[in-house]
């Protein structure tokens, strides 16, 4: 309970309202985490992040500074973190899920505008997130027209590098994205006065693959019937992932899986629908739609998401004699991610299918952020593509306010007593 | 109702949390409630039922505690 008040000075923030911010937490935290049953002992670290998300962390951060080290903000995971972090650069998931930053964020954009943007420029308008205002970079990427257009407006308070995602996934465009990641090295290498060797991308590669292995597992885990994790338990840990200290994070995902494994032999059959959520992105603390899912008589077993398996499938390829094999090896890894923002995406419908049965679904809930254009006209194609397999599905768009929440129940609950 | 510890920094939260793992106390890492404190950070919530070999634990180990509240 460290008093970090001077820290956050120090980081021009807005100190009352971050008070009204963090004034929230505890109380959500408690009765949406801290009431489940049955939890496994090693969610406690993951609970200690939360508790310490505005302190620990960022006092990290702060030291890594003091010490000439740099700190980066991300919005994408086609940002590569392998870059950053082999140039001795910790690298911060800036996404926003709270309702309290939708407010700034509309001062400055139209309302009828995704809230993942309208929070995360909220954020930093209103100085309160103090992991905005220790990013001495902001990394912004061409997906989606809310987040490009974005950027311009971020840039004004606070430095910003766009980097040019491709929308198509030829060749052609998996060449470009080498050729843009090429780029974004020589900036962050100016950023840092610091060279991208290759011993150092090599050991960074590694690091992030073990650290996607740690969270591949914790996902195989879930294929148990019943799962021996609950949804929200497991989307904290992706959540976090974002954020935290990569080997104390991979750590600590291990110690869970190793208790999850000896928990999955005493767990007794029980009647809850499993269900996958496949969509746009969940920031902390955007708990909603597994919250009311899992009060009802549903288990989420997987996420086809951002902040789900998209985060973590497929490893970079460490085979590679020079850096620029190794910057091919992961050009060609992040060009898997299959994001509505790319034209024709027919992979992640192969994805949902895919994922559908190994964990073994019942049921499928299309997560569509409010006025997210990609996600929300991709919907067509996966529910023509899911019908003709037979797997249920239910489209749920929301933002981050409470207004929906008895609806959202009342539909959800309809579709758990129809599969 | 649930019990409460309180420290002044989480080095000491983490330090208690690692004798109670040790002793087979169960315990709950939690962020502090607003009720007992404006500044945020970790707490420890336990059980009534171990409350006195907690506190043994904590004198014993020289653990800097603010206090045990039970709201
Ligand atoms: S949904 Fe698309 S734009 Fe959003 S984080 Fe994922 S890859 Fe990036
Ligand atoms: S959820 Fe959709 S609209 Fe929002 S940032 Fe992601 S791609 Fe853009």
């Amino acid at each position: 309970m460290g008093d970090y008040r001077k820290l956050w000075e120090s980081l021009q923030m807005d100190l009352e309202k971050h008070d009204a911010l963090c004034a929230v937490l505890p109380e959500l935290y408690d009765s949406v985490y801290l009431s489940q049953e049955d939890r496994a002992d090693a969610m406690n670290y993951f609970n200690f992040v939360i508790s310490e998300v505005h302190g620990l962390r960022i006092e990290e951060l702060n030291n890594h500074r003091q010490k000439g080290g740099k700190v980066v903000g991300t919005f994408c995971v086609y940002v590569p973190d392998e870059i950053l972090n082999a140039l001795g650069v910790i690298g911060v998931g800036l996404c926003g899920g709270s309702q309290f930053w939708i407010e700034d964020g509309e001062k400055v954009l139209p309302r009828n505008l995704c809230p993942l943007i309208k929070a995360f420029v909220g954020a930093k308008i209103s100085a309160t997130c103090p992991y905005f205002q220790s990013c001495d970079l902001l990394v912004g990427e061409t997906t989606c027209d809310g987040k490009k257009k974005a950027y311009e407006i971020l840039a004004e308070y606070t430095p910003t590098y766009v980097m040019e995602l491709p929308q198509m996934k030829r060749e052609k465009d998996i060449k470009d994205w080498e050729e843009e990641i090429k780029r974004f090295i020589k900036e962050i290498e100016n950023l840092t006065g610091k060279k991208l060797t290759y011993e150092n991308l090599k050991n960074s590669i590694k690091l992030i693959n073990r650290k996607r292995r740690a969270l591949k597992r914790l996902y195989e885990l879930r294929k148990n019937t019943p799962s021996p994790i609950s949804g929200l338990d497991a989307l904290l840990v992706s959540q976090i992932a974002f954020y935290d200290d990569i080997e104390r994070f991979t750590e600590n995902v291990e110690k869970l899986c190793d208790e999850l494994e000896k928990k999955v032999s005493t767990l007794k059959p029980n009647n809850k629908k499993r269900l996958m959520v496949t969509g746009t992105p969940m920031a902390i603390p955007n708990w909603k739609l597994h919250h009311i899912t899992e009060n009802l008589n549903a288990q989420i077993v997987v996420e086809e998401t951002c902040t789900g398996t998209r985060y973590f499938e497929n490893e970079v390829s460490e085979e590679g004699e020079t850096i620029d094999d190794l910057i091919r090896n992961i050009a060609q890894r992040y060009m898997k991610i299959n994001c509505a923002c790319f034209t024709p995406n027919e992979g992640r419908v192969e994805d949902i299918i895919r994922l559908a049965q190994e964990y073994k679904v019942d049921g499928v809930i299309y997560y569509n952020l409010s006025f997210c254009q990609p996600y929300s006209v991709e919907y067509k194609k996966v529910e023509r593509a899911l019908k003709d397999k037979n797997i249920p599905l239910l489209l749920i768009e929301t933002d981050y306010s409470t207004e929906d929440v008895g609806q959202i129940k009342t539909r959800i609950e309809a579709f758990l007593e129809m599969i | 109702m649930k019990n409460y510890i309180l420290f002044p920094s989480y080095n000491e939260g983490l330090k208690l949390a690692s004798l109670l793992k040790e002793e087979g106390i169960s315990y709950t890492i939690a962020p502090t409630p607003r009720q007992l404190s404006t500044c945020c950070g970790m707490s420890i919530i336990y059980k009534d039922e171990d409350e006195d070999r907690i506190k043994k634990i904590v004198e014993d180990n020289k653990i800097g505690v603010i206090g045990f509240y039970t709201i």
